[in-house]
């Protein structure tokens, strides 16, 4: 496009103020992620002037192969894996029906848009306190409320897969209010007109749901597919506040962090790893792409067969 | 659905179960989004035996104690001034080099343009650079110091994008007329562009301010000096020293939640607006 701010070495001038910003992206950002790759080749660690050794596969082999640890490692993706398939189903399935129900003319619609959806502006520190509270095992309104029936629970201290679970419901619980509202906007751009076209050929709720609402509403069905399922696959800050590094609870996330940066617990010791951390982060993002693109591609076999 | 369709529901049964069945489930969702503030609010009224007796009981006798208690005992003074100043230098660096980005993106002034901006586009779907990062700081010898601290978050490849795309809406004529009159490059993008596009600057500023503010993984790995700590991690060592007091920590939290809960409702159409960024047209 003509540039018309002057010629000569002025012309160089959107260069100069250009470059602060791309260097810093470069350098903080997409330069460390690229040798994320280099790194896991290593056997790097997080102290100053260690050398760092070319190790080959070394860490891919120990991850995935190498006794206790290995099975302990694929434990965690595996439990990373439930989580993204929880996490993403309910939170989505949720997160659409409360748009739907909000984008109705309903009385106190905005007081219950912004109550769902202020949790996410708190922050995972805070959510997971405020839940620690609310799951408190000695008289804490669950544990009551457990007792009316006659059950016990020691909520995030029990077993492994019972504070696991929590986990997932104070995820959706942050989360869900992002999704509702991508939901919302995308509602809000369907024509009336479509629903009035709807109603007087006397179609009911669910086929104008189904013929109607679910096609046009692909753009939003499609971002919000893939932000859930790619936050839930990366997410663990709510496992670090919730229950701290504990066995039979460690998502991928987490362990990364553990390996990297040196965390106790139990039988699972680790310390600043950092060559074998890369690695894990390898594998995450393999996760990541694998499933990010398969979900990809089912959207968009599914789009082109609406559009047909 | 829409009104029409649940008026015709309305004719046919005589009585409007959807538009009841959405209230009861918006209620018992409203119970399970307030329920644990409640139960927040409430605990840091009671006195510790209190508590102990019966955590759930009603804070009859209300005891401001606690707060008073929590803002002594948890240094929160030097630990928000540390999250203010994180924030807001972090944030003045990155919308201030993200503009003069974006603009000669969203124009086409610079070579390859195109080419730049997949660079931030891609970000989104590589992977994470936690481990050489650290490298980066640990070597520049910038671990546990501030300055290393605010660098990490200097970068926001999503508010570029969102910035490109609101700029591209400014009409190019303008640009002409601009340069016609004799106005500068530098003197445009600031005093001409920055005022149009300040819905979009707005939002990408609340976005990454949120996220700087919220951030607990990162003060965690890099500062190990409390006087560095932001209220995050001041908020964790709390809760370590003091888990079993409830009614004092409930205090501590309370004291942090508000002061979001009430920004946020000042801030919310931009978060709104840029969560919703681009989501909509897929």
């Amino acid at each position: 496009m003509t540039y018309h701010f002057g010629r000569g070495r002025s012309r160089w001038l959107p260069y100069l103020l250009l470059l602060p910003g791309v260097i810093a992206y470069f350098v903080i950002a997409l330069g460390p992620s690229m040798a994320t790759t280099v790194y896991s080749f290593t056997d790097a660690t997080g102290l100053p002037g260690a050398p760092v050794n070319w190790v080959g596969l070394d860490n891919y082999d120990e991850f995935l192969f190498l006794g206790q640890a290995a099975r302990d490692n694929l434990n965690a993706v595996g439990r990373t894996l439930v989580f993204c398939f929880f996490v993403t189903t309910i939170q989505f399935t949720l997160g659409l029906l409360v748009a739907i129900i909000l984008n109705q003319k309903l009385r106190g619609r905005n007081f219950f848009r912004t109550l769902y959806f202020m949790p996410v502006i708190l922050g995972a520190v805070i959510q997971g306190l405020i839940w620690s509270l609310f799951l408190y095992p000695l008289g804490g309104p669950l544990a009551k409320f457990l007792a009316v029936f006659g059950a016990r629970s020691e909520f995030l201290g029990a077993q492994p897969t019972e504070a696991f679970a929590w986990v997932i419901v104070v995820q959706i619980w942050a989360n869900m209010g992002t999704t509702m509202i991508i939901f919302l906007a995308g509602l809000q751009t369907i024509s009336k007109e479509y629903y009035e076209a709807a109603s007087s050929d006397g179609a009911n709720r669910w086929q104008v749901f189904a013929n109607v609402t679910w096609p046009l509403l692909t753009p939003s069905v499609n971002t919000n597919l893939l932000l859930n399922v790619i936050g839930s696959l990366q997410a663990w800050q709510l496992f670090l506040v919730l229950l701290g590094y504990r066995n039979g609870t460690q998502v991928l996330g987490y362990l990364i962090y553990a390996t990297g940066f040196g965390q106790t617990s139990g039988s699972v010791t680790s310390s600043f790893r950092q060559g074998y951390a890369a690695a894990a982060s390898i594998i995450m993002f393999i996760l990541v792409l694998v499933i990010g693109m398969s979900v990809q591609y089912v959207l968009r076999r599914r789009e082109a067969r609406i559009l047909e | 659905m829409n009104t029409t369709s649940s008026e015709a529901l309305r004719l046919r049964n005589g009585i409007d179960w959807g538009r009841i069945g959405s209230y009861a489930f918006l209620v018992l969702l409203a119970i399970v989004y307030l329920g644990p503030l409640l139960m927040l609010v409430n605990t840091s009224l009671k006195t510790t035996p209190s508590f102990m007796r019966d955590a759930t009981g009603l804070a009859v006798e209300p005891n401001f104690e606690n707060f008073a208690e929590a803002w002594e005992k948890a240094n929160f003074p030097q630990y928000l001034f540390n999250s203010v100043l994180y924030t807001v230098s972090a944030t003045l660096i990155y919308v201030l080099t993200a503009v003069f980005v974006a603009f000669p993106i969203a124009r086409g002034y610079v070579k390859y343009s195109g080419a730049l901006l997949l660079l931030f586009v891609i970000a989104l779907f590589l992977p994470p650079a936690l481990i050489p990062q650290f490298q980066l700081i640990l070597r520049l010898g910038l671990y546990n110091n501030p300055i290393g601290y605010i660098l990490l978050f200097i970068v926001n490849p999503i508010g570029i994008v969102i910035l490109v795309n609101y700029i591209k809406s400014v009409p190019k004529e303008l640009d002409e007329a601009a340069a016609l009159d004799g106005c500068g490059y530098f003197r445009f993008v600031w005093s001409i562009v920055l005022p149009l596009i300040r819905p979009a600057v707005a939002t990408v500023v609340v976005m990454h301010a949120i996220g700087i503010w919220n951030e607990i993984i990162l003060p965690t790995i890099y500062l190990t000096n409390k006087d560095y700590y932001p209220i995050t991690r001041g908020l964790i060592v709390f809760q370590g020293v003091y888990g079993s007091d409830w009614p004092v920590l409930a205090a501590a939290v309370l004291m942090l939640t508000l002061p979001m809960v009430i920004l946020f409702l000042f801030l919310q159409r931009y978060i709104v607006s840029g969560l919703t960024a681009g989501s909509v047209k897929g």
